[in-house]
């Protein structure tokens, strides 16, 4: 199987027990175990390759240009870790079918647990250092939604976002390493750069890039100071904790030490750094873990603890310390993944895991006591389980290690740790299990069922053969793994009895004192309790409300919502800019004459100036700045006629005509004033903002247009191959619908999504706090009789077919001659909305069938149909076709192109768009009170009385005092 | 020939654009704005309509073919001003026009304008746009 599809596997898998989450726990289980096993399947079929001491490679091009390469290979020690990955996964999958309450979405868990799987699988299996980012933050995520899974649980959330939070970070400071180890050997390809050891040592940005690793490598196998994270993560399900954070994830950070133990292993810098915080970590975790009542956490401080145990092992540099860190990388999943899963079983049964409240469930569970015990004693280093034989060799390793000329530092650290570790180890066991039988527990517990002790039972297995046949079971997998760290050929012998060594004293130390502590652990815990000690929690809180706090006040600062303020850093940013560039630059006049000055732009340009003036001058009066800038967008209309853009000037204006009746109809319903809020000095501040920019802009356009431009432009090519290649003769068209047609189909698509977002946004302001205020709301002006005139609605009915014709005509002409689907749009959409606004939109809605959704639907799947029919000729999406027929009778040549059906797409996109936006201020004005006529217009004249009638009513009315209220019409 | 219908252009022309002239004289002159309407909209289409004419005349003969875009710009012309000048006239007698001002519609009834909103709608109608649009259809 290709690695890549080993690795893409659980990423293409996490889709199926999502999709059927209501199948069941079964069902979700099973697929997820099928997707883990064939992955597996796939893996250990390179096993042969990989142990013979080859190494694997595939290539796939992906970003070649940037470095970025989907390229994976796999060694012994990628093997290793995948084989982990997923034969503990396997194990975990069972376990949680079992574990998990029918009643939650098992679908979900599993579909998190398959991408964390992939993304794991990523990170050891992919040969490029970017890739391999992305399959770290992916683990830092996924592992974000596993431990959040139970999302009513406050603790479960806080603890995914701190490990989210410190992961993440960590991940960024490693990618910030890798790059510059990339920077140095000059490729992102791990395996090349893990060939260019000397290069990189020999380059002063060695000790930054090796720093950066490490904090992120630390972070994630949470090494001290970032250890802080992983007990708060035990809030997570005890699957996951089991997976994530006793075999894999937190074993991601060792994978990359180990991963990159030929670039750095052998300097002092890597020796003292690596080997002291792995140090460090492993002694002050284990004395924590000996006081944590609770057993997740207790098991989560002991894998912080073996995890340092590691670290240090890898940080000696030694082939000695990297065989025996890779066969404690084995024995420390077997057992620890064993032991959590007892824990969860123990909390199953028991409903808590409070070891205060536990005790004496030995007879009560013995099969999960059993496996408890194989691998608490594992966890101890107690002979003959695997976990002894990994423990000899870093106490063996330990014993010959000095520090800064210190003999005895590390070998007294290391025998201290593993004290500790028996001690804490020991406890589990009997502070668990051993005792009398107690009659409180919270339920009465018993073994759970197969399902669940299935997979910790082969893990204890695993555990003891391990032990008994060290070369057999894991002498193999061990060579294979360390020969890839080490790059060199290393032949380990693992036996269970060395001899009298230093090792084996200090193991007796630890195991002797180990059970000494246990028997004083209750006058220890009174005195544990009793000191103060650092609080990560509070402190990790802390730093996040004032780096939110800052964060917020930094935004606020600059994005406290006033307009003004955005334009205002905006124009003076550019303005600086700009001016910065004119007095740097070499600036020299424009060689184009100047155009002689003709009335008509001149008039123009006065009106426009003008209505600006009067714009800024009146703002405060919104109707009537609403009729200014209708003025100033006639105004440039009519520069584009005078200037030969037809196209752009009947798009100007169309687009002006809908814009202010629709602005007009949204007025209805605001303030007729805006309130002055602006000081005097602010409005200084601004006005002069506003000219110098103006004054820098138009600068700038003289400067550009006094001058000849300094490459061939686009323009001739366009007028060129208009004709030719598309078809049309319209330059300005064929643009819009054949060479940029992607701009133009991806600005269809936005003015869909933005209409029915309006729609959305006004639905959803209805719901909320909105709706009463419009209920209650009051006009502020008097309402008029007369609401819907005969004059308009005669006029605007005689217009429709008139508009039509106009759009339709447009629409067709639009290829060769000014016009398109946009402007037709437009003029479609400009006719009914006079239809709206002259009998009202209820009424005018009622005669019409458009839904104006499906309408926006069809217009941009019409669209990309006729892009994709490209594809039918063999060429690019969007390639547009056409041909000439003649008509019968005499008609004359008639052109058809394929770009007809793409401009009919973005016909009934704009006319679906105007018309929702126009439905959604209706649904506002509904909710205000409006009220909906049943006829066409308010007087109608053939509804009028007879001579008879009238006669009467003029009687009526001479007899009753004048009323209006008794009028009848 | 040819003078004469330069003559005849020229003089409808000069016509127009002096009814324009006194249009917009009189958009300024004129006291109040039931009054000051009657400028634009009869003096400035009379205007606008002699310049149409006198443009028809000398496509025809110079150009020797008869141009119907002046025929539509008098349409849209004649169905625009009107209205605009109705609806001026509307909002005018709405916002500061008063009731006692207006003459009598002479048949019992009322002026358009003065209808109470709430007598010619239904409160409650038979068909409601509120949910999904077109949905209902």
């Amino acid at each position: 199987m290709p690695l890549a599809l080993i690795a893409a596997l659980p990423f293409l898998g996490a889709l199926l027990p999502g999709l059927m989450a209501r199948a069941g726990r079964n069902t979700a289980a099973l697929v997820t175990g099928a997707v883990t096993a064939l992955a597996l399947l796939g893996l250990v079929l390179h096993a042969p390759a990989v142990i013979g001491g080859q190494v694997l490679h595939q290539h796939i091009a992906w970003v070649p240009q940037i470095g970025l390469n989907a390229d994976f290979f796999l060694d012994g020690l990628g093997f290793l870790f995948a084989l982990l990955i997923l034969g503990i996964g396997l194990l975990i999958v069972i376990y949680a079918r079992f574990y998990l309450d029918p009643s939650e979405n098992t679908g979900e868990f599993f579909t998190y647990l398959l991408l964390f799987q992939g993304a794991m699988l990523g990170i050891v299996l992919t040969d490029n250092v970017l890739m391999l980012l992305v399959f770290w933050e992916l683990t830092s995520l996924s592992s974000f939604l596993l431990i959040g899974f139970w999302k009513h649980l406050a603790e479960g959330r806080q603890g995914a976002r701190m490990a989210l939070t410190v992961t993440g970070m960590g991940g960024l400071s490693m990618i910030a390493g890798m790059l510059i180890l990339g920077h140095i050997v000059g490729s992102y390809d791990i395996s090349t750069i893990l060939q260019h050891a000397e290069e990189i040592q020999a380059s002063p940005l060695f000790l930054p890039a090796m720093i950066l690793v490490l904090v992120g490598a630390f972070a994630k196998s949470a090494q001290f100071p970032f250890h802080f994270w992983l007990p708060h993560a035990m809030a997570a399900p005890t699957p996951v904790s089991a997976y994530l954070h006793s075999a894999t994830m937190v074993k991601a950070g060792l994978f990359l030490m180990a991963r990159l133990w030929p670039v750095f292993a052998g300097r002092p810098e890597w020796f003292y750094v690596v080997s002291t915080v792995g140090l460090v970590t492993m002694v002050m975790a284990a004395k924590i873990a000996l006081f944590k009542d609770d057993l997740k956490a207790l098991l989560a401080y002991s894998t912080v603890s073996h995890l340092g145990l590691i670290t240090f092992l890898f940080g000696l540099g030694t082939k000695a310390g990297a065989i025996a860190g890779v066969f404690h990388i084995i024995n420390h999943a077997t057992f620890k993944a064993a032991l959590f899963m007892t824990a969860g079983i123990v909390d199953h049964e028991t409903h808590t895991r409070d070891a205060k409240r536990l005790g004496g469930l030995m007879t009560l569970m013995p099969i999960t006591f059993t496996i408890a015990t194989v691998a608490g004693l594992s966890m101890a280093g107690i002979p003959p389980f695997n976990g002894f034989l990994s423990k000899e060799m870093m106490l063996e390793a330990a014993a010959h290690t000095g520090w800064w000329g210190l003999d005895w530092i590390v070998p007294l650290g290391a025998t201290v740790g593993a004290l500790f570790s028996v001690a804490y180890a020991l406890r589990y066991v009997a502070h668990v299990f051993l005792g009398p039988v107690r009659d409180d527990y919270p339920t009465q517990p018993h073994d759970p069922v197969p399902g669940m002790w299935i997979s910790p039972a082969i893990l204890a297995t695993l555990v003891i053969l391990i032990g008994l046949f060290p070369m057999t079971m894991a002498g193999w997998l061990v060579t294979a793994a360390a020969s890839a760290v080490t790059g060199a050929e290393v032949h380990p012998h693992i036996v269970l009895w060395h001899g009298i060594t230093p090792a084996l004293w200090m193991s007796v130390i630890a195991i002797a004192g180990g059970a000494l502590l246990l028997a004083l652990h209750a006058p220890l815990n009174r005195l544990w309790e009793a000191t103060p000690k650092p609080h990560a929690k509070a402190m990790f809180d802390a730093v996040i409300d004032w780096a939110a706090r800052g964060a917020r006040g930094l935004t606020q600062g600059l994005h406290n919502g006033a307009i003004s303020r955005y334009l205002a850093i905006f124009s003076v940013v550019v303005l600086v800019a700009g001016v910065w560039a004119f007095f740097t630059g070499a600036y020299s006049p424009g060689t184009r004459p100047m155009t002689p000055l003709e009335p008509v732009p001149v008039i123009a340009w006065f009106a426009l100036m003008a209505a600006t003036v009067a714009v800024v001058r009146y703002h405060h009066n919104r109707l009537l700045a609403l009729v200014l800038v209708g003025i100033i967008g006639l105004m440039v209309s009519i520069a584009f006629v005078y200037l030969s853009a037809p196209d752009l000037a009947l798009t100007q204006i169309s687009v002006e005509v809908v814009t202010v009746m629709l602005l007009l109809l949204a007025l209805n319903f605001l303030p007729k004033d805006s309130p002055r809020e602006s000081s005097a000095p602010r409005k200084t501040r601004d006005a002069v903002i506003a000219i110098a920019s103006g004054l820098g802009l138009g600068g700038l356009i003289y400067a550009l247009m006094t001058r000849d431009f300094a490459y061939p432009t686009i323009s001739d090519w366009h007028m060129a191959h208009s004709k030719a290649e598309a078809g049309g003769e319209n330059v300005v068209n064929v643009i819009i619908v054949d060479f940029r047609g992607y701009d133009t189909f991806g600005e269809i698509t936005v003015l869909g999504i933005a209409a029915l977002a309006i729609y959305a946004l006004t639905d959803a302001l209805l719901r909320g706090p909105a709706n009463a205020r419009l209920r209650g709301w009051v006009p502020d002006l008097k309402r008029a009789g007369d609401r819907h005139p005969l004059m308009l609605v005669v006029a605007t009915r005689v217009m429709m077919p008139i508009a039509v014709l106009v759009g339709a005509f447009i629409y067709l002409r639009g290829h060769n001659e000014p016009g398109g689907g946009f402007v037709a749009g437009l003029v479609i959409a400009i006719a009914l909305l006079m239809q709206y606004m002259a009998s009202g939109f209820a009424w005018a809605h009622l005669r019409q069938r458009a839904n104006y959704q499906n309408l926006i639907g069809f217009g941009v799947l019409l669209a990309a149909a006729t892009g994709i029919g490209a594809f039918f000729n063999g060429r690019p999406f969007l390639t547009s076709d056409f041909g000439h027929f003649y008509l019968p009778w005499h008609l004359g040549e008639f052109e058809l192109a394929t770009a007809m059906g793409f401009d009919a797409g973005v016909f009934l996109t704009v006319v679906g768009a105007v018309m929702l936006a126009l439905a959604s201020l209706s649904l506002i004005a509904r909710r205000a009170g409006e009220t909906v006529n049943q006829t066409p217009m308010s007087t109608d004249p053939s509804k009028a009385k007879t001579p008879e009638e009238k006669a009467n009513a003029l009687d009526e009315a001479a007899a009753e005092p004048h009323d209006d209220a008794s009028e009848e019409h | 020939m040819n003078m004469a219908f330069d003559i005849a252009v020229s003089i409808l022309l000069v016509i127009g654009g002096l009814l324009g002239l006194i249009g917009s004289f009189g958009l300024v002159k004129l006291p109040d704005l039931m009054t000051r309407l009657h400028a634009p909209t009869k003096t400035t289409t009379l205007g606008v309509g002699s310049v149409l004419i006198a443009s028809m005349l000398w496509f025809a003969v110079r150009e020797g073919e008869v141009s119907f875009h002046e025929l539509l710009i008098s349409i849209f012309l004649f169905v625009t001003a009107p209205l605009t000048a109705n609806f001026i006239a509307k909002a005018h007698l709405h916002r500061e026009g008063h009731k006692e001002d207006l003459p009598e519609v002479g048949d019992g009834t009322v002026w358009a304008g003065q209808l109470a909103p709430e007598d010619e709608e239904i409160d409650e109608p038979h068909f409601l746009p509120e949910k999904g649009v077109g949905d209902a259809l």
